[in-house]
């Protein structure tokens, strides 16, 4: 019994303290510097802050290297892909850019309305700037959901900036270095999202399922019902993570969990280049106005005139198109009127057509029964019971079979 | 088949090349993940790690190993050092193994390694999800030791290969 343990402390010991010839350290001291490690990057120092920084630069930048041929692999696997599905996705992106030419008048209308309104209300008017970022790395890790896009704190890009697939939501960045940073996606089980839910304007928690889908949670029960398969989700702005507004995916009711599923508009494996949003807060006017009156004046009133300026610019689009409309339209009443007109003669004909038909018919008749019954209606010299051939009373007694009416 | 030259360069990156694939495989996170299979991913350093510290192997270092789970940290975002903790700790537990084995045998290794590959994954998620605060799905990490527990066997073959084709 004791010579069994013995080996077994031998054993362990050997394991963690045996230096073979080309080893530089024994295990136990290795698994020291990890528990240091762990330990020491939980803390906020800044000697710690700058060291990790450096080692994410530099090991960022060289999975990028890295990284090439696999993505090249990746890549070619998604081109082939593309190819296959090239005209059908040709034709569903031509009909929707159609519907969109149509719905990008009304949109602007709605900004431009939107930010007067906002500025009303904040106090300010929030300029963003949006600059393109290259994503270094996307190893799609099983367990987090993240990316590294080449922008740091160089570019102004902070904790929480919103980052954005052309204008849908992708995710913010939760980590930043000087020339790059880690965005978490909305996948991730981590990332949490306040939606609106339209129809319905129904408020929820969108919460990354880990894999491709959100699932919505944290919503009362009641609201449940109001929810729409295919509603559309977008930020709601509450809690300040996300800018109000930003499309994030359409309502998913289909899953057989009963789970409420989000659909994202993006496709976070084909993320090659991504939107940074660099917000800044400006004055609005009535504050401007405060500090120097007559400039802001000034400004305000450009502004105004350029507010209105877009309007009217979008006013006479909208005119234009209505007045196409109802000249499309007025040619579709004259050529209904036309056709009107064809059918009423059409009609007429016919009637006649019948009219005529129902007398051949009725003289038909007349002449059938007149050789019948002619002689009991025709006058006699002698005895007058009979009329007269030709007038209508010999008539009405052909038509009643010889029987003169009194 | 390919022979090489002792002492040439080409046969000496070939003896170093544990140590570079664990390298790629950290850079890389070379999972298959891209090919979208649902829930399938493995843990390639695992396997790698754990053949070679059996086999000791003696061009895998472990302080290289310690290095190579710090980069794997930094590219998955994982906190610093916690990788190389659970690398560290399948060199002891595979020096361990090695130590009190006196007849080596592929499916005792195999099933053993499951034992540690479980154990190790159990810590990770303890540790990120009660001292980290991490949302973790528990799903994710079962179906990826059950993937890493099956390409064991299929690796081994190759490893064993290739530890063989430098003997001779």
């Amino acid at each position: 019994m004791a010579e069994s343990r013995d080996d077994f402390i031998i054993a362990i010991r050997s394991a963690f303290l045996k230096k073979s010839t080309k080893q530089k350290f024994s295990l136990l001291t290795l698994v020291f510097f990890s528990i240091v490690i762990i330990v020491l990057s939980s803390f906020n120092f800044k000697v710690i802050n700058v060291t990790k920084s450096i080692i994410k630069e530099v090991v960022y930048r060289s999975s990028f290297i890295v990284s090439v041929p696999e993505n090249l692999i990746k890549s070619s696997y998604y081109n082939v892909n593309e190819y296959t599905n090239y005209y059908k996705e040709y034709k569903l992106t031509k009909e929707e850019l159609d519907q969109l030419k149509s719905e990008n008048i009304s949109t602007k209308i709605i900004r431009i309305e939107n930010d007067e309104l906002k500025s009303l209300i904040d106090g300010y008017t929030t300029t963003s700037n949006k600059i393109l970022a290259k994503v270094i790395v996307d190893h799609e890790s099983p367990f987090l959901r993240s990316i590294i896009i080449n922008k740091g704190s160089k570019e102004k890009i902070k904790i929480g900036t919103n980052i954005y697939d052309r204008s849908y939501l992708v995710g913010r960045v939760i980590e930043v270095n000087y020339t790059n940073s880690r965005v978490l996606l909305l996948t991730d089980l981590n990332s949490n999202i306040p939606v609106s839910i339209t129809p319905g304007n129904v408020q929820a928690i969108v919460v990354g399922d880990g894999d491709k889908k959100g699932e919505i949670r944290y919503i009362k029960n009641d609201l449940i019902n109001k929810i729409d398969d295919k509603g559309i989700a977008y930020t709601s702005g509450t809690g300040s993570i996300f800018k109000s507004g930003i499309p994030v995916g359409t309502v998913d009711l289909k899953d057989e969990s009963e789970k409420i599923l989000i659909n994202f508009y993006s496709d976070f494996t084909q993320l090659k280049y991504v939107f940074a949003e660099i917000n800044e807060l400006a004055p609005t006017s009535v504050e401007t106005k405060e500090n120097d009156q007559t400039e802001s004046s000034s400004n305000t009133e450009q502004i105004k005139l350029d507010l209105i300026s877009d309007e009217l610019q979008i006013l006479e689009e909208s005119n234009n198109k209505f007045l196409e409309e109802n000249k499309e339209l007025n040619n579709l009443t004259n050529e209904l009127k036309k056709q009107i007109e064809i059918l009423k003669k059409e009609n007429y004909f016919q009637k006649n057509a019948i009219q005529q038909h129902n007398l051949d018919q009725e003289e038909l008749e007349f002449l059938r029964l007149n050789l019948i019954y002619s002689s009991k209606c025709q006058s006699k010299k002698l005895f007058s019971t009979g009329f007269k051939v030709g007038t209508p009373e010999y008539k009405e007694c052909i038509m009643q079979k010889g029987k003169i009416s009194d | 088949m390919i022979r090489f030259q002792k002492k040439n360069l080409l046969y000496k990156i070939y003896t170093w090349f544990p140590i570079l694939a664990l390298f790629i495989s950290v850079f890389n996170e070379f999972d298959l993940n891209y090919l979208n299979i649902d829930y399938f991913s493995f843990n390639f350093p695992f396997i790698l790690i754990f053949y070679f510290s059996l086999k000791e192997y003696q061009r895998f270092d472990y302080f290289l190993v310690f290095l190579a789970g710090l980069v794997n940290d930094t590219v998955v975002g994982l906190p610093l050092g916690l990788s190389s903790l659970s690398y560290i700790l399948i060199c002891i537990f595979a020096t361990y193994l090695r130590n009190i084995t006196i007849s080596p045998n592929l499916i005792k290794d195999w099933f053993y390694f499951l034992f540690i590959i479980s154990l190790i994954n159990s810590i990770n998620y303890s540790v990120l999800f009660l001292f980290f605060s991490y949302e973790l799905d528990i799903t994710f990490f079962i179906i990826n030791n059950f993937f890493t527990f099956i390409f064991y066997i299929i690796f081994s073959v190759f490893f064993k290969r290739y530890l063989k084709s430098l003997d001779d």
